[in-house]
């Protein structure tokens, strides 16, 4: 017989009827994470797209990454400024849209912290330094699109779209990895 | 027992990482002048499906789709769609595929292949979702004409869900559940047979 660890996920052994392996892995650690992931991202991206939600928290949100970004163009010279959820200098401008504040990987990672088998303080300082690492990477993406608009407006389109989603999509995935793999392995020490 | 060390299968992810976006990336750009006409005809014919009578066009313009329906006049409005809004998602799905180590293993090959299939699959669903807010939103008069304000609040709805949770969170979820036992390794949650399996080169 294999040692199966607390946080092991088994396999369904010899029966594979669907409804039965579904169940066997609702049953393990990984597989409670599975559905309460799936239901945290359910209900984070149903609370952002309701309208007082959107109006109270997310634009407040969406500008404050603008006027994030502002401050360290600024910091590079560009006398940028922002008015609403557009940030724009003397040689190019951008708004940040629903989709491009990072809200959505900080969703993706915050969930997958709060859904995963640790302690309450390990979950809520993983969501805040990763909160805090998406909003830096978001930080140096609008910069990064800024002057790439300002350089290359041809490259700007798949720069935005290809690039940077893609990028803060794995970083959220990579910050979660790290914190899960510690946290799993802390878990599995006690 | 997971590794109390650094593990290893997450450290070789990690740095497989980078290379894989860089040719995930590369891969999506090169198969995109098969896969936008192939999007846009799929489209089409998903839209005309689910309609009567049949009549949604989609043209394919400069990496767009334009959305219109010929029963109505030429100068009718269209829809400019970026398609890269819709299957963009295929490049950190790709890319976390290839960091996989042994994620194309004959073991999983299929499951990796039935994964894109779904992925493939969102990609032509979400364009008919944009036709049918199009049809409910942005044919002024005639969308008034024709839907009420329940329908465009459902195709509204429907249409944040392919723009946004779906089309975020699908790479992810087609990679844990295709690859579930190899990911979980990374995180010291899987069985003692997959985390301690001879590793391949590559």
């Amino acid at each position: 017989m294999p040692r199966w660890h607390p946080l092991t996920v088994t396999t369904g052994g010899a029966d594979n009827r669907p409804v039965e392996r579904w169940k066997a892995l609702v049953a393990t650690p990984a597989g409670r994470f599975v559905v309460r992931y799936a239901a945290a991202l359910a209900v984070g991206f149903v609370l952002i797209a309701l309208k007082p939600v959107n109006d109270h928290v997310v634009n407040p949100y969406t500008t404050f990454v603008a006027h994030q970004a502002r401050v360290a163009l600024n910091l590079l010279g560009e006398g940028a400024s922002v008015h609403g959820q557009v940030l724009s200098s003397p040689r190019f401008s951008v708004t940040i849209f629903n989709g491009c504040n990072g809200l959505e990987a900080i969703l993706i990672f915050v969930c997958g912290v709060l859904a995963f088998p640790a302690t309450w303080r390990s979950r809520l300082l993983g969501a805040a330094v990763g909160f805090l690492a998406i909003q830096l990477i978001n930080t140096v993406r609008v910069v990064s699109l800024f002057y790439v608009g300002v350089f290359k407006p041809e490259w700007f389109s798949t720069s935005h779209v290809f690039v940077w989603q893609s990028i803060i999509v794995v970083f959220a995935v990579i910050l979660w990895l790290l914190w899960a793999r510690r946290h799993a392995v802390a878990a599995a020490r006690r | 027992m997971p590794s109390p060390q650094p593990d290893a299968e997450l450290r070789r992810f990690l740095r497989r990482l980078p290379l894989a976006l860089v040719a995930a990336a590369a891969m999506w750009l090169a198969i995109r002048p098969l896969y936008d006409p192939f999007l846009c005809r799929s489209g089409e014919i998903a839209a005309r499906m689910v309609e009567f009578p049949k009549v949604a066009k989609i043209h394919l313009a400069e990496g767009s789709a334009l959305v219109g329906r010929t029963d109505l006049r030429a100068d009718s409005a269209w829809l400019k769609l970026p398609l890269t809004q819709i299957h963009f998602n295929a490049v950190p799905f790709l890319a976390l595929v290839l960091a996989l180590p042994g994620a194309l293993a004959r073991r999983y090959r299929w499951r990796v292949l039935a994964a894109f299939g779904i992925l493939v699959l969102s990609h032509i669903l979400a364009l008919v979702a944009n036709v049918k807010v199009f049809y409910a939103a942005g044919l002024g008069e005639w969308s008034r004409a024709n839907y009420g304000d329940a329908a465009r609040a459902f195709y509204g709805a429907l249409r944040y869900f392919f723009d946004i949770p779906l089309t975020f969170t699908l790479p992810l979820i087609l990679w844990a559940a295709a690859l579930w036992e190899r990911v979980a390794a990374l995180v010291g949650m899987a069985p003692e047979a997959v985390r301690t399996a001879p590793r391949r080169r590559g």
